[in-house]
């Protein structure tokens, strides 16, 4: 696959050791030392009580399918040699959403708050992103 | 609560038709639109002494034209003490007219006037416009590496809103045949053909379940409208349009960030409009739910309390929202039928919305309308704005 043309992630400074794990294939989110919520996307503050104290931590990888869609046509410049493709939100076990693809999967088997589970693909030797696939029984 | 209530008015509305017009030149869309709501009004052109034009997404520097003040030397609004633009993507209609009421409400301006025009027909290519809105306020961190665009992200909406509520893709389909249905009587309406669920059923899948001709497209146009107090619109021609109520939520910025893709935040938003308006959704004559895609029609109309959650489908098919029905809505077609004009997507709802109280809309008029409700949203369904106008104040 030509990957040479995607987007890359626009880094803020601080979601840099997010980068820094998904590179290592691990799922690291923050979690507020004050008031142990989880959070995503990396913040400053701490978005429920506004602390400064969050620390990373490793997520478990597990989650729901919270929605999901199959783009067919009219994809992104740089999509459309990926397409048919799977965007969905996902719903961590920590609570908290991420957007990503769903990968290794029959997209017709696909529904509304069924398990899924992360899994890593390489786009370059910089970034590296968390993709999702159904967990097999 | 916009603490306005009855106390400013819209007393004058212009509009373009929507479209594409190559050789027409951007600025033709938004001075046209001007001088048709100052006329409207019955005003001397030299009472406008605010201008807010809100911003256009195809061009930067047209963008900025706006920004420096040619619509004023454009139209030789002379005693003009400020061009200060207001944006707030699709909301800029309700964000815009509480700004402009809360100046006129403390004294700052006397007479604004409002206006878009943008040109995302004829301004960009097709593929250039789906690139456009796959970076146009979606995270470059978050949601941009994975593909994400518009219509994923109103896929994403109505997947889910089809497995909470059962609604199906007929349903969904309905939506576009209520606002095509308004459309046939809008000359300012792109598509103007009768349109069948059958077609829409058949036309080309984008991102599943939603088909292309469940989608905006984008098109040139521009509406304005002028806003004054209530005790200077007694004076003027048209039958004043109070805002009698208006409130709104802001819900996220990043699309995945938002904890209900399904309901938003319409019915708080909803609920503080009405009740500072006094009346109820069973009061309103007019419903102009901001559509850009069926299910956001659907969830709009639910969720500020038109129907129960779920029944949105079957409403629109059996024809209550139709000319004639019991609740019409989004009389001038909508983004769906009307076509999608960038910030002026609820600007022109707006405009519909004061014409139809104003007893100006033509063969698509609403008998006798006194209320109407307005719904805004802005960037990837951000925020719900809601606003509740009337020619009467309860």
């Amino acid at each position: 696959m030509d990957t040479h043309r995607k987007p890359v992630p626009i880094v803020n400074p601080w979601a840099r050791p997010f980068w820094d794990a998904t590179r290592e294939n691990r799922l690291c989110i923050q979690r507020c030392k004050d008031c142990n919520s989880h959070v995503f996307y990396p913040r400053i503050a701490c978005p429920h009580c506004f602390s400064d104290g969050l620390e990373w931590v490793e997520a478990s990888g597990k989650g729901t399918l919270y929605t999901f869609t199959v783009v067919e046509s009219n994809a992104p410049s740089a999509f459309i040699q990926d397409m048919p493709y799977v965007v969905a939100i996902v719903k961590l076990a920590e609570g908290v959403q991420i957007l990503s693809n769903v990968v290794d999967c029959d997209p017709n088997e696909l529904r509304c708050d069924m398990p899924v589970e992360v899994t890593f693909e390489k786009l370059n030797d910089e970034f590296t992103l968390p993709k999702f696939k159904p967990v097999k029984d | 609560m916009s603490q306005l209530k009855g106390k400013v008015a819209i007393v004058g509305i212009g509009e373009v038709p929507t479209g594409r017009f190559p050789e027409t030149a951007a600025i033709y869309h938004a001075i046209e639109s001007a001088k048709q709501a100052i006329r409207d009004a019955g005003i001397d052109k030299d009472e406008i002494d605010f201008c807010m034009p809100t911003a256009s997404l195809f061009s930067p520097q047209f963008n900025t034209e706006l920004v420096t003040c040619r619509v004023v030397e454009e139209l030789g609004l002379k005693n003009c003490k400020k061009n200060c633009q207001v944006f707030a993507g699709g909301s800029s209609s309700s964000c815009g007219l509480q700004m402009a009421g809360s100046l006129i409400t403390s004294g700052a301006a006397r007479t604004v006037l409002f206006v878009h025009a943008d040109r995302l027909g004829t301004g960009v290519t097709a593929q250039g416009g789906i690139d456009l809105f796959s970076t146009a306020g979606i995270s470059a961190e978050w949601e941009v590496p994975f593909g994400q665009h518009y219509s994923s992200i109103a896929a994403l909406s109505t997947t889910r809103y089809k497995y909470e509520t059962g609604c199906t893709d007929e349903h969904l389909a309905s939506v576009c045949v209520s606002n095509r249905k308004w459309a046939e009587l809008n000359p300012n309406a792109f598509f103007r053909k009768p349109l069948t669920i059958e077609e829409v059923m058949a036309s080309k899948m984008l991102s599943t379940p939603l088909r292309s001709k469940m989608s905006n497209m984008l098109f040139d146009g521009g509406s304005a409208f002028v806003l004054t107090s209530s005790e200077r619109a007694k004076d003027l021609p048209n039958k004043p349009v109070y805002i009698l109520g208006e409130s709104g939520v802001v819900s996220h910025f990043v699309f995945s960030q938002e904890p209900d893709v399904s309901r938003f935040g319409w019915a708080k938003a909803a609920k503080e409009a009405f009740e500072e308006a006094g009346l109820t959704p069973q009061d309103m004559d007019v419903a102009e739910i901001y559509d850009s895609y069926p299910v956001y029609q659907m969830i709009g109309f639910e969720e500020l309390g038109f129907c129960k959650r779920g029944e949105a489908g079957e409403v629109f098919m059996r024809g209550d929202t139709w000319p004639g029905g019991r609740i019409p809505c989004t009389t001038d077609g909508g983004m769906l039928s009307k076509g999608h004009i960038g910030a002026g997507g609820a600007v022109s709802l707006m405009v519909e919305a004061a014409r139809q109280l104003m007893q100006k809309a033509g063969e698509r008029q609403v008998k006798d309308a006194r209320f109407a409700v307005e719904t805004a949203t802005g960037g990837t369904y951000m925020d719900a704005q809601v606003t509740v106008l009337g020619t009467e104040i309860p």
